[in-house]
């Protein structure tokens, strides 16, 4: 399954909302969506999702385009949208059987299938309570159900992880990961960047409704930092000498913005791998005790931050 | 057309596969879990229960045999289901759809692969049942009365099968009003006037049954009027029930579906069998008074679709104008049938000529003898002429000065200036002193509402050519806009291999 989002636009009024954007993910990929509020996250995701209409543009799922053909692309999209079910005297069996009902699984083959996902999400010893009487963690359970409970090949989640807390938030991780290795194509909103790094393969970030960086996270991370942070570190005992290095590395070549972080000397390495080298060879030579010497990992929260102003519109 | 015959024929080959609407199921499990219709139906009971034994133990201390003991009885339980069904039922099926259709954020059932016309078809089945439900629970109190005379048993299942149908139309009007998209508070002001109105309904409902009673419609069941009144009433309710249906239908579809074609052709469609039971009354009569039962409903609903049409936003989303049809002949055809005012109102004005135009036709051919005079023709036509003429005017205000503020506002606005045109001149007079009857009765050029408190008749000529000449003047300066909307109403120009721009490599 191909998502191709391709010159999406998205007008309310006089403000736009999503300017013009365009990509692509594919079967088996987590692809994050990342933006400051306000920066055209849901619209993008319900305009996947056959909610809204875009002004222009078009969003083809395998080829099948979301303005063309909604009825069609609803069948292989399931959205979870970011509020919860709140459905009055209902219980969970009863609400993921009516969604089941309600996109034409028949007979035997909704059963199994209600069953299935109520095992897959984890919601069987509560399927008997009522929607009203769950916690947050357990409605976003039984949305991300609901969203799959037709089988979807794309999956669309609008900030899944608000609100929950750690030990929801990594079952949560865990069930995507599950998902994408199903050949789900999945797109994720949300606000917890260090979470999106260790699942997605891929990244879209968006302000004002425009695409500022995409790709995958390493094409992204290269992009944003061309400059490499190392940090270096000194035995414990010898943590007075942090100035002298300090000294030492801002008269070293290729090093620039070196600072101390934390009892760590860091610094932006201008060359290349034997210029890292270079400089490791020059510290030991004056003596200094190196106990570590990396490249320090930048995560989604990083690139964010750089690339982002926090505008809205 | 083969392919659809083929279509129904699976469908009713496949019956062993059929199942219940989702929504059905969906709503009647949860009404089974709700406290509320519980909590009713038993106090329904109670209440049927405990008026039973006060009849019987009341009639135990009366020495004198009572023959309208069932009667009597069989009344009191018509006032007990009436207050209960009319009150309750819509009232529940409305705040539940409330509940799920909010303003911003619609329940995904609505964006589910269900149809709108399934789901509030769904929605409608659901509040039927329930009433069943009610109705199943009273049946054996009032079968009972038959016992106790007083009433025979066509009386009580045909006052029953009457107030059912009732039931399922205001059931109908309270999913239309739940879907309206309307904030919390103007929901509730709803909720408060349908209360009120119920009052209205239950008390013709009693008073209809009362008839029946009295009458016996054992007895009425052989004569032929009596069946054209049940047919006619049931006809109405249908109607009405229809018209509802497809509003609701058209609320909840999303706002870039063409919502407006359902709802104006149910309307054309009605307003042509109406025209056909008119002429077929007139022919029976000889009476061409009897046009007004076509002619008055229709004026009303084209109003109120005037108002809804004006409020319409000009562009047409992408999904709708790809349905556009490429010929132009049946684009012409298209265009009244599609969102957007301009169509709306070629529509209403149509439908309203036709209306007007047909009447006097029939008029020229039979006597009028119910309505003795001209007047209401001239009342229609300058109420009407009055209509359009703030409706455009609105619309011109709209496009000139309020472009940036949604569509909608068109509405409002003509709603405030025929209201500001009413007010207005009183509140002037009144702050010099000289607001009297006989100013209110006298005449007021541009207020509508003046037409219905003029003393001399020979004024409403001058109302008639005051409003005709506003509506010339004002449509003049529409008309720009008008034929824009006509020529912008072409499907999208696809993109081909033949007209795609030329790939740079």
């Amino acid at each position: 399954m191909k998502v191709q989002v391709k010159n999406l636009h998205k007008e309310f009024g006089k403000t736009v909302a999503v300017d013009n954007i365009s990509f692509e993910f594919d079967s088996g990929h987590v692809f994050g969506f990342v933006g400051p509020n306000g920066a055209g996250k849901t619209t993008t995701m319900r305009i996947i999702s056959t909610i809204e209409e875009p002004t222009s543009g078009d969003v083809l799922l395998n080829g099948v385009s979301v303005c063309e053909e909604p009825e069609l692309a609803r069948r292989v999209v399931g959205y979870v949208p970011d509020t919860l079910p709140a459905h009055a005297d209902i219980t969970v069996h009863e609400y993921l059987d009516f969604f089941a009902r309600a996109y034409g699984l028949r007979g035997k083959k909704r059963t199994q299938a209600v069953e299935a996902i109520e095992e897959f999400t984890n919601v069987i010893g509560i399927r008997e309570k009522h929607l009203k009487a769950l916690s947050k963690g357990m409605k976003q359970r039984v949305s991300l159900g609901r969203a799959l409970v037709y089988d979807p090949d794309v999956l669309v989640l609008d900030e899944p992880a608000a609100g929950l807390d750690p030990r929801a938030r990594v079952e949560l991780r865990e069930l995507l990961m599950l998902l994408a290795e199903r050949k789900k194509a999945i797109l994720i909103s949300s606000h917890i960047l260090t979470e999106l790094t260790e699942i997605c393969n891929g990244v879209v970030i968006i302000e004002r409704g425009k695409i500022l960086e995409t790709g995958t996270i390493e094409e992204v991370l290269k992009k944003s930092t061309p400059r490499r942070t190392v940090a270096v570190k000194l035995l414990a005992s010898e943590l007075h000498q942090n100035t002298a290095l300090l000294k030492q590395l801002l008269e070293t070549p290729h090093v620039e913005n070196a600072r101390d972080v934390a009892n760590e000397i860091h610094f932006e390495l201008t060359g290349d791998e034997s210029a890292a080298c270079d400089i490791l060879d020059s510290l030991v030579a004056k003596k200094f005790r190196v106990t570590e010497f990396r490249q320090t990992k930048q995560n989604l929260e990083d690139i964010f931050m750089n690339v982002t102003k926090g505008g809205v519109q | 057309m083969t392919a659809t015959i083929g279509k129904i024929k699976a469908h009713f080959l496949n019956w062993r596969a059929w199942e219940f609407n989702p929504i059905v199921i969906k709503e009647l499990r949860q009404g089974v879990r709700s406290w509320t219709v519980t909590g009713m139906l038993m106090l329904f009971l109670v209440v049927l229960f405990l008026t039973s034994l006060a009849f019987l133990i009341g009639q135990s201390f009366d020495v004198n045999e009572n023959m309208q003991l069932g009667g009597s009885m069989f009344s009191s339980f018509v006032v007990i289901l009436a207050g209960a069904s009319v009150f309750f039922i819509p009232l529940y099926m409305g705040v539940r759809v409330a509940a799920e259709r909010q303003e911003n954020n619609p329940d995904l059932l609505y964006v589910s692969t269900l149809s709108p016309t399934r789901i509030i078809f769904g929605k409608f089945l659901c509040g039927a049942y329930i009433a069943l439900l009610f109705f199943s629970a009273c049946m054996p109190f009032m079968a009972f009365t038959n016992l106790l005379r007083g009433v025979d048993l066509p009386t009580v299942f045909f006052i029953l099968a009457f107030l059912f149908l009732v039931v399922c139309a205001t059931n109908m009007i309270a999913i239309f009003l739940a879907c309206l998209p309307m904030s919390r508070p103007f929901k509730f002001l709803f909720i408060i006037a349908g209360f009120f109105q119920s009052f209205g309904i239950i008390a013709s409902l009693i008073g209809s049954s009362y008839m029946f009673m009295r009458s016996g419609v054992g007895a009425m069941m052989a004569g032929r009027d009596f069946w054209i009144g049940v047919v006619t009433f049931v006809g109405l309710g249908l109607a009405i029930t229809g018209l509802f249906f497809v509003l609701a239908v058209a609320l909840i579809s999303p706002p870039s579906a063409n919502r407006a074609r359902p709802v104006r052709l149910y309307i054309t469609a009605i307003w042509l069998l109406g025209f056909l039971l008119c002429f077929n009354w007139v022919l029976k009569t000889g009476d061409a008074g009897r046009m007004v039962a076509w002619q008055f409903p229709t004026f009303i609903v084209m109003m109120l679709a005037l108002l809804v049409t004006i409020s319409n936003a000009d562009l047409l989303s992408l999904r709708v104008r790809r349905t556009i049809p490429q010929s132009k002949l049946k684009q012409m055809f298209a265009f009244v049938f599609y969102n957007g005012a301009a169509g709306g109102l070629l529509w209403v004005g149509g439908m309203l000529a036709i209306t007007f135009l047909a009447s006097s036709v029939v008029q020229l051919f039979f006597i009028k003898t119910t309505v003795p005079t001209g007047e209401e023709k001239d009342w229609f036509t300058t109420t009407a002429a009055y209509a359009f003429a703030y409706a455009l005017t609105a619309l011109l205000i709209h496009r000139k000065w309020l472009s940036r503020r949604p569509p909608k506002i068109a509405g409002l606005l003509a709603v405030l200036l025929a209201a500001a045109w009413a007010v207005l001149p009183s509140v002037f007079l009144f702050f010099v002193n000289k607001l009297s009857w006989n100013s209110v009765e006298g005449l007021q050029l541009g207020n509508v509402f003046n037409l219905f408190t003029l003393r001399e008749d020979s004024q409403r000529t001058l109302h008639l050519l005051f409003a005709s000449s506003w509506f010339f003047v004002i449509l003049i300066l529409n008309t720009p806009w008008f034929f824009r909307q006509l020529r912008n109403f072409q499907p999208p120009i696809r993109v081909t291999a033949e007209n795609s721009p030329p790939v740079l490599k």
